[in-house]
Formats: structure tokens, sequence, C-alpha cells
């Protein structure tokens, strides 16, 4: 293929600058995604930098399923050390090459049980390699099985076991969200290029009068894009490095990646943006461009090239089945036992809603037009000359529909479905907490407690701390709830139980929620019997003594304080301690004698944890960010295009007569079609998705949808939209020297 | 280039009993209806006819831009239904060439890579010298190679159509309303050009302007789609008669 076919690049590349900007933005994503991904930041070793090998039990929990050859094993870095016997550094001191061996203690998340360290540091002889030093270590512990042996860099991670913890979660964080990115991008960049070659039929229809084949068409059509493709990835990358960059620091302010954590920027990312953007420009175009080789070369002929007003029937079924489809998925989602298992269908469901919308577009767009047919009367003749565009092309008018109900539907479902689950989360703390109030602070140790329960009128005291525990769910993961010690808990927490026991769990007993277990994955009823892991990896197999529904506070899992103690890494005390009863005057006294130690009633308590519960959808806000950018792209992309698409019209109405107002006017009302009709689509695809996640969490169908946030996002979407359209027009306007002003 | 000469006795461009509809059941508009015609080599042949008589669509199906929906056409002795579209593709550019009534050229192009298209598309060398004499023939100049076509006026747009048409030396061009954009006196000194130029090459023009005639061997005038006459060595005065007469039975038709 010669140079010559790409000469529209070169000049006048109008179209093509959509495909370059959209390619860009998925460019930038792309490389933020990845740079985000690859953040890989090694703990710095600290306190064992001079240790030539650092041993210490296995950091990991290991699960085996099944037998034989389908065994499949599952492991999952632990958040607590599991310590090992002060023996072992003597033991380890007589390896040969070794010099000295100390054991360790007090790191954070050590392990406070008596006769323990945390992990053993071996020097090795001079002239002995850390490496060697490792392998024979590995010998005399027969294997290192149940061991973590590490050297050089590695070392850091022992160091500090959160890092492990928090690489996983940023990297898990990040291919989360590389998926959607690619599908949405190459979803906006087909409609870009849909429009791009749409625009120039008639350079082709030329071409292929004068005798070019399809094939040399199709060829330099997708030429043309990968150009493009790669150009807008140039572009992307500055742009996306930086992204990335502030991306990881925002992620480990968050704790979801270790701290110090840097974006992998390394030259080769450009390399990557490029191919990657090249790829899915051409990936994209492949439909255009078989469209646009297959234009009749009569077109060449033709003043105005008749374009199909009715999409094809092909594209029709496909949009019928992917409804059907959303529907069953949708039915098929509630009927998952888990809310993880509905929570991961939901992201597909809502593509499957806007894959329907996106192709029954152009027969959504003719029968509002017909039904707003009545309502046009009132607005005069440029309404109705707006109408008459948008029934005579459904199909050019739903692809400026499409992106709005796209941006509508998903920026709309991540948001509110977030805003259901904060308000679930909080008005659950609220009912879930009964205790009059709440200890929390300092000095909140077992003796505290006694005192507490010794005050006089206290009905009741229990002390809770935030606990994690591995559970198969069947995938290995970590289940978040609390410890609590024993007793009545009537008086303190109202966790709704639906069966079994609503006392604490004793020891040997574990309480599960509803979501997590009642009807979930774990499949579990009261009276069977499961095994978690502790954050230092001690198995704890249990009875389930009650399962509860008001798990969004508290967590999914109560497990006995005295279980835990000792296994979860942090000193021997609760975070809280709940009191019922008791007098005011009592509680501050009894503060007074433990410096740290605050009291705060109910009502604060919960106030505080409503707040923390906000701050902890960083997570979704950088999601709903990367969605709101990439729609953004898509909107005014496809708007910007499809109206300067109209310049005919223009020049048209300059000629017959209209004054520049009446012209704006007919591009306003244009406008406030597709606005309109992209709002109702793009409610009706979210809403489907909305109500399914909302009913998988709170169990509630009612999605809570704060008004503000609403307002804004119409308004944001209108203002874009308005923008994108009457921009454009002002420019072709001043050029259109027959509109009379006026 | 050598180009395979079609046997004099056969004409480049035969359509025999060709019939052209749009759209199915009652909706359905017959363009071409039964039209039988050749077209020797060499000659010089205006179409003429009033609006929708099926002028424009007997060029597209002659010149295998449309399919016909029955009966047969010979494009430089190949039955067109029996070529695929790639066939016809490399035909087209091989052996006709097309001149139309605008947009005749890609505006990204300079005037000398236009020229050169139907070459390029071919996957054959293109010498300097080949677009420069196909552009003197045309009367344009060396410096006007270089320039796009947004800089020309319309005559020279027409002319570099027309130097493109004529770079792969074809047996047949087709030109559909070459001349409906340009003034009389600049329209005159376009068709001379084509008329010098395509010397020995078979011309279709399809037209409504009766002063095309006068460059003309033949004149053909098609009536709802059908032949209504043939006139040899057409006079214009005479050609605007017929035109006005086809046209008072298309009112009355319609009346």
């Amino acid at each position: 293929m010669g140079g010559w076919m790409l000469a529209g690049i070169r000049r006048g590349p109008g179209p093509l600058i959509g495909t370059v900007v959209a390619s860009a933005a998925a460019a930038v994503l792309t490389v933020a995604a990845i740079s985000t991904a690859a953040a890989y930041t090694q703990a710095p070793a600290g306190r064992l930098a001079s240790a030539s090998v650092v041993v210490a039990g296995s950091t990991n929990v290991s699960v085996t399923h099944g037998s034989g050859e389908d065994a499949e094993h599952e492991t999952l870095p632990l958040p607590a050390y599991r310590g090992v016997p002060a023996s072992l550094a003597h033991y380890l001191a007589q390896v040969p090459g070794a010099a000295s061996a100390v054991g360790e203690s007090g790191f954070p998340n050590g392990a406070v049980r008596a006769g323990e360290v945390d992990l053993v540091a071996v020097n090795a002889k001079p002239g002995v390699s850390p490496d060697v030093l490792a392998s024979r270590i590995r010998a005399a512990l027969h294997g290192g099985q149940g061991y973590t042996i590490a050297t050089g860099a590695t070392r850091g991670d022992i160091a500090n076991l959160n890092a492990a913890v928090e690489r996983s979660n940023g990297q898990a964080l990040a291919g989360a969200l590389i998926a959607p990115i690619v599908l949405i991008s190459l979803f906006v960049l087909a409609s870009t290029t849909a429009l791009a070659v749409n625009l120039r039929r008639r350079r082709f229809a030329l071409l292929r009068a004068v005798g070019a084949t399809r094939g040399q068409v199709r060829r330099a059509i997708l030429a043309e894009l990968a150009i493009c493709g790669a150009a807008g990835g140039v572009l992307g990358w500055l742009p996306g490095a930086a992204l990335g960059a502030v991306g990881v620091r925002a992620l480990a302010a968050h704790q979801m990646l270790p701290a110090g954590s840097a974006a992998w920027l390394s030259p080769w990312l450009a390399a990557i943006a490029c191919g990657t953007s090249a790829l899915v420009a051409w990936l994209s175009g492949q439909v255009a461009a078989r469209r646009g080789s297959r234009t009749a070369p009569a077109q060449a002929l033709r003043e105005t090239a008749a374009e199909r007003k009715w999409p094809n029937p092909l594209r029709v079924l496909l949009g019928i089945l992917a409804a059907g489809g959303s529907g069953t998925l949708m039915a098929f989602t509630l009927g998952q036992k888990s809310a993880a298992g509905q929570l991961a269908l939901a992201f597909p469901l809502l593509l499957a809603c806007m894959l329907a919308v996106a192709l029954l577009g152009p027969l959504y767009v003719a029968f509002t037009a017909w039904l707003a047919r009545p309502a046009v009367a009132l607005g005069g003749a440029p309404a109705r000359l707006a109408l008459a565009a948008v029934a005579a092309q459904p199909r050019r008018a739903a692809s400026a529909v499409i992106p709005v109900a796209m941006a509508v539907a998903m920026v709309g479902t991540v948001y509110f479905a977030d805003a259901s689950i904060q308000h679930a989360t909080a008005s659950q703390a609220a009912s879930t907490v009964t205790a009059d109030n709440v200890l929390s602070g300092a000095d909140l140790t077992a003796a505290t407690l006694r005192q507490v329960q010794a005050l006089p009128g206290v009905r009741a005291a229990a002390g809770v701390t935030p606990v994690s525990a591995a559970v198969t769910d069947p995938d290995l993961e970590q289940a978040y709830g609390e410890a609590v010690t024993s007793g009545p808990l009537g008086h303190l927490l109202d966790l709704d139980v639906t069966s079994g026991s609503p006392a604490a769990p004793r020891p040997g007993q574990i309480a599960v929620s509803a979501l997590e277990a009642g009807s979930g994955a774990l499949g579990v009823h009261t009276g069977s019997r499961i095994t978690v892991y502790l954050p230092d990896g001690t198995p704890y197999r249990a009875t389930v003594s009650a399962i509860y529904s008001r798990s969004l506070a508290s967590g999914d899992l109560l497990l006995p304080a005295s279980v835990a103690a000792g296994h979860t890494g942090t000193p021997p005390g609760y975070s809280q301690i709940l009191v019922s009863g008791g007098t005011q005057a009592e509680l501050a006294r009894l503060a007074a004698g433990h410096p740290g130690l605050r009291v705060t009633s109910r009502s604060v308590a919960n106030a505080q944890s409503a707040q923390a519960a906000a701050q902890n959808s960083f997570a979704n806000n950088l999601i709903l960010g990367v969605l709101a950018l990439l729609s953004a792209v898509a909107l005014v992309n496809t708007l910007v295009v499809t109206t300067l698409e109209r310049r005919r019209v223009l020049r048209l109405l300059g000629r017959v007569g209209a004054t520049r107002g009446q012209a704006a006017a007919v591009f306003g009302w244009q406008a406030v079609f597709v606005v309109g009709t992209g709002l109702i689509a793009g409610a009706a695809a979210g809403a489907v998705t909305l109500l399914t996640v909302t009913r998988a969490i709170t169990g509630s169908w009612t999605p809570f949808i704060p008004l503000a946030p609403a307002v804004s996002l119409v308004a944001v979407v209108a203002a874009l939209a308005a923008l994108a359209v009457m921009i454009p027009f002002g420019v072709m306007s001043r050029r259109e020297s027959a509109l009379t002003s006026g | 280039m050598l180009k395979e000469a079609a046997p004099a006795a056969v004409a480049p461009v035969v359509l025999d009993n060709v019939t052209k509809r749009y759209g199915r059941g009652r909706g359905a508009v017959t363009a071409l209806d039964g039209v039988s015609l050749s077209f020797t080599a060499g000659s010089f042949t205006a179409v003429l006819g009033v609006s929708g008589s099926g002028k424009s669509t007997l060029l597209q199906c002659a010149a295998g831009l449309e399919r016909s929906s029955s009966g047969t056409v010979r494009l430089c002795g190949k039955e067109l239904s029996r070529l695929s579209h790639r066939q016809q593709a490399v035909l087209r550019r091989q052996r006709v060439g097309f001149v139309f009534q605008e947009l005749n050229l890609l505006p990204e192009l300079t005037v000398a890579e236009n020229i050169a298209l139907p070459l390029r598309l071919d996957r054959r060398p293109v010498s300097g010298v080949d677009i420069e004499r196909a552009a003197s023939r045309v009367g344009l100049s060396g410096a006007q190679l270089r320039r796009r076509p947004a800089e020309l006026s319309g005559g020279q747009q027409q002319r570099v159509a027309i130097a493109r048409a004529l770079i792969t030396s074809p047996d047949v061009i087709f030109a559909d309303e070459p001349t409906g954009a340009l003034d009389p006196h600049t329209a005159a000194g376009v068709l001379r050009l084509l008329r010098e130029a395509a010397d020995g090459t078979t011309v279709v023009i399809v037209t409504h302007d009766p002063q095309v005639t006068r460059f003309c061997d033949r004149a053909v005038f098609l009536y709802a789609g059908r032949v209504d006459q043939v006139l040899p060595y057409p006079e214009p005065a005479m050609v605007a008669r017929l035109v006005e007469e086809l046209g008072e039975r298309a009112d009355g038709g319609r009346g």
C-alpha cells in the first residue's frame, strides 16, 4: 500500500482527529493502569538490612482443594507473622556457613506469644554467599516446608508483611480497571471510526469508481486508523504516565499499595501505549473499514449519497439478543448465592445493557422522535426541522444519543451503587450498635473491660476488635469481621440474628453473616463446621453458632476474642468497648484513670464510623474518575463529529434565508433531543445494574440516589453536549456568509 | 504498457436488453427498461434525456458501477455479471476512465497524485514524465501539478479529471455531466479538449445540455428508461428541440 493512499491523514484530517483523540485517551488510561499494576516497590529491609538470610514462619496460607491430579493449591499472603520458636535461632546458628543467628521480634503485626519470635536473622560467615547459606538452611529445615526463607530484596517483604497484601490489592484493582478500559475504549473508538469513515463515503466511492478494489480501500482505512492510533498513543504517553504516577501515590496514601510505591515509567511504556492504541484502533475499525470498502462506486456520482435509514436487521437481532441477555443475566445475577458472585456479574450486566442500548439505538431514537412529534409543535420551525432530521436519519441521530446514554449509565451506576452501599452501611451501623456508650482509644485491655463491667448500673459490656480471617468461599480470600468478648450481646449489638444464638460466639464457635454464609458461598447454616485461618495462618475450626443479616457495618465474621488473641499481630486488647447502662459520670471517672481512653455516645460513634466508610470509597472514586473521563471523551468526540457532518445543512439553511439565530435553534433543539433521549436510555440501562447491585448488597430494591449528585450528573452531561454541539456550530456558522445575523 | 486492443468488430461497450430496478414490490422503480445499445470503438456519444429518464443509471450499469437487474453488459469484451467485484475494479482501473460532474478529485492529493491515481491503484510504476504528458494534453502546466484541487478553478479541475481518465490510455471514458457546473465558454473548452485528447478512445457522455452534442458523433435519447431515438451526427438545435419535446411528453404524462 502506497503512502499516497494515506494522504487523507496529511491534509484535512478532520474526522480522523477524533480517532486520534479517542486513541490518546485510551492510551492515557491504559498506560496509567499498567504503570499502576506494575508499581512494585520492595519494602525496605530496615532492621534486616544487615542479615544475610531471614527465616520466618510461612508468610502465606495455603489451601488445597480436591486431591490427586485435580488438587488445586491456593495461597494468600498473611497479614500477621506466624511466629517461630525462639530456639530456632540457636538451631540455625549451627548450620554450616552461618556466623550467627538472632531471633527478632517487635515488627508491626508481630507475634505476641511467649517463647516465640517473629523471625530469625542469620548472618553468613565471610566468603559464604547469602544464596548458598539460604539453601543450606532450607536443607536443615527439611526442605523449608512451613517457612519463608528470604535473601536480598525479598527480605523487605518479610520486614513489612503489609507490603505483600497491599501490593496484591493494588494489582487486583489495576487489573480490574484494565478490562473495562480496553472494552470501553474499543466501543468509543469503534463509534468514532464508524463516523470518520461514514463522513468520507464519497471519497471511498470515488476511489472505487476509478478502480480501487474493496481490499485496497479496506487496507487504506485500516492503515489510517493504525497510524491515528499510534499517534494517539504518542500523545497519550506522557499524560498517561503522569496519571499513573498520581494514581500510584494516591493508592499508596490509601494503603492500597505499599508506602513508597512508584509507578512503572519505563520508556517501554511509550511503545506499549502506541502499540496498544494502534491495535485497539485497528480492531475497532474492522467493521467501519468493511462498510467503507463496500461503498457502492455509483455513490460517487450522486449529489447526496443515500444513506440507509434503518439499521441492518442483524444489528436489530443482536440488539434484541443483548436485551434478552441482559434480562437473563440479571435473573442469573440475582440467583447467585454470594454477594461477591453477584457483584462480579454487575459489570458484565452493565455492559450487556449498554450493548443493547447501542444496538437498538436507532429504533429507540425513531420511536422517541415519533413520540416527541406533538410536543415539537410548540418549538416552532427550528424544533420541527431538528426533529425532522432525527426522524429521517435515526441511525445518524443514534450515533450521538448512544455516547450520552453510555456516560449516564456508566457513571451513574458506579456512583449511585457506591452511594447506596454507603448509605446502607451508615444506616445499618446506626441500628447495629445498641450500646449506650462506646469506649475507644488507648488502654482497652481485658483489665479495663473488667473495671467497666464492675461499674454500678452497667448492664453489659464487651470488647470488640476488627479482625480478618482467610476463608474459602469458594476462593481463598480474606473476610473481615470482629472479634468480640464472650457474653450476651443483646444490649450492645443488634446484628439481626436470623438463626442460632444471639450471644457472642464461645471458643469453638463462629457467627457468620447471611451475605457471606447463610444463603451464601460458604454454603453453611447454624451448626455447620467450617475452618477459617486467623491472620497469622492458624487454622480455627469452629461450629457456626449464629447467622446474622446486619453485616455492612460489622463485617461478615464474628469470632471469640479469646480465640483471636495472639493471632492477629496486634497488641492484646480491644479497639472498642461497648457499654450499656452505667452513668456518664462513672465512665468519665474511669476514663480519667486511663490516659488516652475516650468515651463517646452511641450517636457520635455511629457518625464517626459512617465517615470512615466514606473514606473507604477511594478505589471506587478512582474507577469512577476513569469511567467519567472515557465517557466524556466519547460524548464530546461523537457530538463534535456529528455536528460537523451537518455543515451542508447549515449552508442550505443560510441559502434559504435562515438567520444565524434560527440555525442555532435548529442545532440547539437537536442537542436537546440527543441529551434528553440519551439521559432516558442511559438511566434505564444503568437502573438495571444499579437495582441488581443494591439488591445484592443491601437486600433492598431501593437504591439511594442523593439529589445533588444526580442533578450534577445530568447538568454536566447536558453542558458537555451543549458545548460539543454549539462550539462547532459557532465555528461553522462564522464561515457561512449566507447566514444572516439577527 | 501495451494495451490489449479490443477487436475492431467488437464494440467496447454493449448493452443487451438491460433492465435496472431499484427497490422491491410496490415501491420498485424501473430506471432502465430493456435497453439495448452498443458504443463502437472510437465513437463519441452523448446520452440525453429529461431528469429521471435513466441517463445516469445507463452510465452506471455500462461502467460496472451498478449491477443491472437483468440483461447483459459487455465492457471491453468482458461480460460484467461474470466478473467479481475485484475483477470489475481491476477492469475499471486498467481499461476505463471516468469524469464526473463534481467531487472528481481527492482533495487531499495534489493534482499530479490525482492524475496518477489509477496507475497507483494498479501498482504500476508512475513516472513524472507520464504525468506531465497527460497534463499537457489537457493544457495543465507543470506548476499546477503541485497544487491541490481546491486551488484550481472548476474548468481546471475538470481538466485534471480528464487527464486522470486518460493516464491509463483506456478503451472507454465515461463522463457524467462533466460540464454541468461550468459556464458555456469553459464547458466548450473542456469538451473540445476531451474530444481531442480522447482521440480513438470510446467516449460516453451523459448530459442534459444540447450544446455538448456539437462534439459528438451520435446522440442517444432516453425516455422513461427506454431508448427513444438515436441521432447520428446531431445538430445542437435539433437536439434542443428533441429534448424540449421529451420534456413536454414527460409533463403530459405527469399531467
